[in-house]
């Protein structure tokens, strides 16, 4: 036990004393800080400011007007702060809250604006009936975007309002624009062309536009869900990533441990110190004091990032969100997850020479572990449906689908969360017994790096 | 005393491949016994066997006393053939984390570490990184690890091999050392003239069959050649004319010196007397085969016995004995 102890606490400290684990620790959270402290910044520092001139050759006489109107800066302004009221009307309760006396709504908005960038002032010119289209394209060419010169010229058809007689459809219009004109320009060009023109066909047909937008809107509303424990309005997005976010970090946990567990079998065995371990500890001894190494270095990273998801809970008074116990289960999970991927990682690790050997075997483990990535959206939507009923006992799957199941709005029944915990143990033990085998014959075979056939035979003669 | 190391009717098969055959070995407590035998022979995998690393097929291996080295793995010390250290560990650290594995305490263990690692010529080495080290520092580095809680059995895999001749020499007054202390020695080695110096007995095995396990004096008196190396003092004395003599059936010159081969019955102390008597020599002797002479004696007569069949043992009649050896 004292030797198992010792081969655990060396590989513990050898994984997270690298550069590697403690940079791989830090880069997630650095990279949210990232996202909300300095994107913003990096946004705030707008692009330059847009002036110029939109030649518009109008032949129907009515689009010169509205588009006069549609692109005068406080009009512009306006819209703006429509959109960002749209913008913020979609996002749920609980990230608002998240963000509110935080600062970072603040910065949400400066996103936007920064998104949006500076009001562009755009003048409107009117080029006459008979001027040459070709000597306008060439004002085109000349200047930058910057300093006021012409931006586009707008070629109207001339049933761009009115069908020409016997046609069942209207014109449209042309658009030339100047080379790298910023695209949001282009798209407010091409709005307000859109608006005014529909806005003089509707008024040509004798109709009301306001009337039209009046009949054809309904407001979209959120729906409310009804429980046991009484009705809330539905968050939809909260109801998808909660399960994607424990699932995402018994993953990582997982992947963590198991990634190091090989790549420490494997430099063992390639530097020949394995020999040298044997002769003091069993392979038994060794393979559980490595797995137990591991399963502490996913332990500590499962701490931190839990521990930080709930800290930011607790700070927005969100903690309501998540079901308190999932926080017990999410170890029990971890561990059963864990000794089944490492396990079977350990094997691969004493069965190869070396890392790059060690892919071919190390593929299915991966794209088993990446079932559940597939499966997140369906169960998510029918946690209790009998495809993610089935899935919850289907080791080594289980624990990831019965944790996605557990995190979302319906959870399973008590029943099926302990039958999934003790098949998952069935499970993790099966692959300890089939590491172990393979682990003990594979320590000490050298040269051609084996198959799956190879394995099998491994585990006949241990 | 007690056997160190027991070994009975052991045989090891990798698929088709035997690599260990009905080996038997004995090995009495304190004594120092070196196991020679070409590449491939088995001596890895009867070492591994006697470790408790691989298990036989067949047979039975008991180690001080217990029935698996795995019981008394705290009381080995095992050098394996493919040395590794943990290449970014440090020095210290990695010696601390061997001696704990073989059951130290850690009260005076960095002492005795320290003593060893100034024993060793590594005593600036010990915050390096194991990377940091030559190939032979860290084979140093592997021999203390090996040494270090003063085990009662070491088992060394040729621990000679990639050394310098200053640390050869280092390493042999060690294993002597540790063989005056009262430690049980075997080790394996191609460097015959290590095994001659160091070992009172000898085991080789080739092709995973035990061919050879005898003290050094007896293999010597096996292998005699009956051969007398003569060189007179006068160069131009008749040495031919000496084949006349009793005792003596042919002469062979080599460069300076002559061969003499002499009959199965005759009594060397006698043939040399005569020999003096008839040519006075600058230097006589009776040829000590050496270890090496032996081991690829019995390696060519196993192959040619093989291949060759009858012919070869009538054509090579001093190999007759050593082929009798390894098919006996």
């Amino acid at each position: 036990m004292n030797r198992i102890f010792w081969i655990a606490w060396r590989e513990f400290l050898a994984t997270v004393s690298t550069k590697g684990f403690i940079i791989g620790i830090l880069v997630p959270p650095a990279l949210i800080g990232f996202m909300l402290v300095v994107m913003p910044i990096l946004f705030n520092d707008a692009p330059p400011k847009i002036e110029g001139e939109l030649a518009i050759l109008d032949p129907t006489g009515e689009v010169v007007e509205g588009m006069t109107a549609y692109l005068e800066p406080e009009a512009m302004a306006r819209r703006r702060d429509d959109f960002k009221q749209k913008i913020d009307a979609a996002t749920p309760d609980a990230m608002r809250r998240l963000t509110a006396g935080t600062g970072s709504a603040a910065a949400t908005q400066s996103v936007l604006d920064a998104i949006l960038g500076e009001t562009p002032r755009i003048d409107v010119l009117r080029l006459a009936a008979d001027a040459d289209l070709e000597s306008e394209k060439k004002a085109l060419t000349i200047g930058s975007a910057q300093d006021g010169g012409r931006l586009a010229i707008a070629v109207i058809h001339p049933d761009a309002v009115e069908r020409s007689t016997g046609s069942p459809s209207f014109g449209s219009y042309d658009l030339f624009v100047r080379e790298k004109l910023d695209d949001r320009i282009e798209d407010a060009i091409k709005a307000g062309l859109r608006e005014t023109i529909i806005d003089s066909r509707v008024r040509h047909s004798g109709l009301d536009r306001d009337e039209i937008n009046a009949l054809t809107h309904v407001r979209r509303t959120k729906s409310i869900t009804v429980t046991e424990a009484g009705e809330q309005e539905t968050n939809e997005v909260l109801n998808m990533l909660l399960p994607a976010g424990f699932m995402i970090l018994l993953l990582m946990a997982v992947m963590t441990g198991g990634q190091q567990i090989l790549t420490t079998t494997v430099e063992e065995k390639s530097s020949r110190v394995v020999e040298v371990l044997l002769s003091a500890v069993s392979p038994m001894q060794l393979m559980t004091g490595k797995i137990v190494g591991q399963l502490c270095v996913g332990l500590v990273m499962l701490v931190i990032y839990a521990g930080m998801g709930v800290i930011a809970l607790v700070s927005f008074a969100l903690l309501g969100l998540i079901d308190l116990s999932l926080l017990i289960y999410l170890p029990i999970l971890y561990i059963i997850a864990y000794f089944t991927l490492g396990s079977l990682m350990a094997a691969i690790g004493a069965a190869v020479n070396e890392m790059s050997e060690a892919q071919a075997l190390m593929t299915p483990v991966i794209l088993t572990m990446m079932v559940p990535w597939i499966l997140w959206l369906p169960i998510t939507r029918d946690p209790n449906g009998t495809f993610a009923t089935v899935a919850s006992f289907i080791p080594p799957i289980n624990t990831f689908v019965i944790l996605l199941r557990m995190s979302s709005n319906s959870p399973p029944p008590m029943w099926q969360v302990w039958l999934a915990i003790l098949v998952g143990i069935a499970g993790a033990y099966g692959a300890l017994w089939f590491a172990a085998k393979v682990f003990r014959v594979g320590l000490l075979m050298f040269g051609k790096p084996p198959n799956f056939a190879t394995l099998i035979r491994w585990v006949r003669m241990a | 005393m007690a056997d160190a190391i027991v070994v009975r009717g052991v045989t090891k098969t990798f698929g088709p491949k035997v690599a260990v055959r009905d080996f038997d070995l004995t090995v009495a407590a304190g004594a120092l016994t070196g196991f020679i035998g070409p590449n491939g022979a088995g001596k890895t995998t009867t070492i591994r066997m006697i470790m408790s690393i691989l298990f036989p097929d067949q047979g039975e291996v008991s180690v001080l006393g217990h029935r698996s080295a795995l019981d008394a793995k705290d009381r080995i010390g095992y050098l394996p053939e493919e040395r590794g250290v943990y290449k970014k560990m440090k020095v210290l650290s990695f010696l601390r984390y061997i001696a704990r594995l073989k059951g130290m305490a850690s009260h005076g263990l960095d002492a005795r570490i320290k003593k060893w690692l100034e024993r060793m010529d590594l005593g600036d080495v010990a915050r390096k990184k194991c990377e940091e080290l030559s190939k032979g520092m860290q084979q140093k580095l592997q021999f203390i690890a090996c040494v270090l809680h003063e085990p009662d059995l070491l088992i060394l895999d040729e621990p000679f091999s990639g050394l310098d001749p200053v640390n050869m020499r280092l390493l042999r007054d060690l294993i002597l050392e540790q063989n005056q202390r009262g430690a049980t020695i075997i080790f394996s080695t191609h460097v015959m003239i290590q095994a001659e110096q160091l070992c009172a007995r000898v085991v080789m095995i080739h092709e995973g069959t035990k061919v050879l396990d005898e003290s050094m004096g007896a293999i010597r008196a096996k292998f005699d050649p009956r051969v007398v190396l003569l060189e007179p003092l006068d160069a131009s004395a008749d040495v031919q004319g000496l084949q006349t003599l009793p005792g003596i059936r042919g002469v062979e010159r080599d460069g300076e010196e002559w061969r003499l081969s002499l009959t199965e019955s005759s009594d060397p102390p006698t043939v040399i007397r005569d020999i003096v008597n008839a040519i006075p020599p600058a230097r006589i002797e009776l040829h000590r085969p050496s270890l090496e002479d032996i081991f690829v004696q019995i390696v060519t007569a196993a192959k040619e016995g093989l291949q060759g069949g009858e012919s070869s043992r009538v054509t090579r009649p001093e190999h007759e004995q050593a082929a009798e050896e390894v098919h006996g």
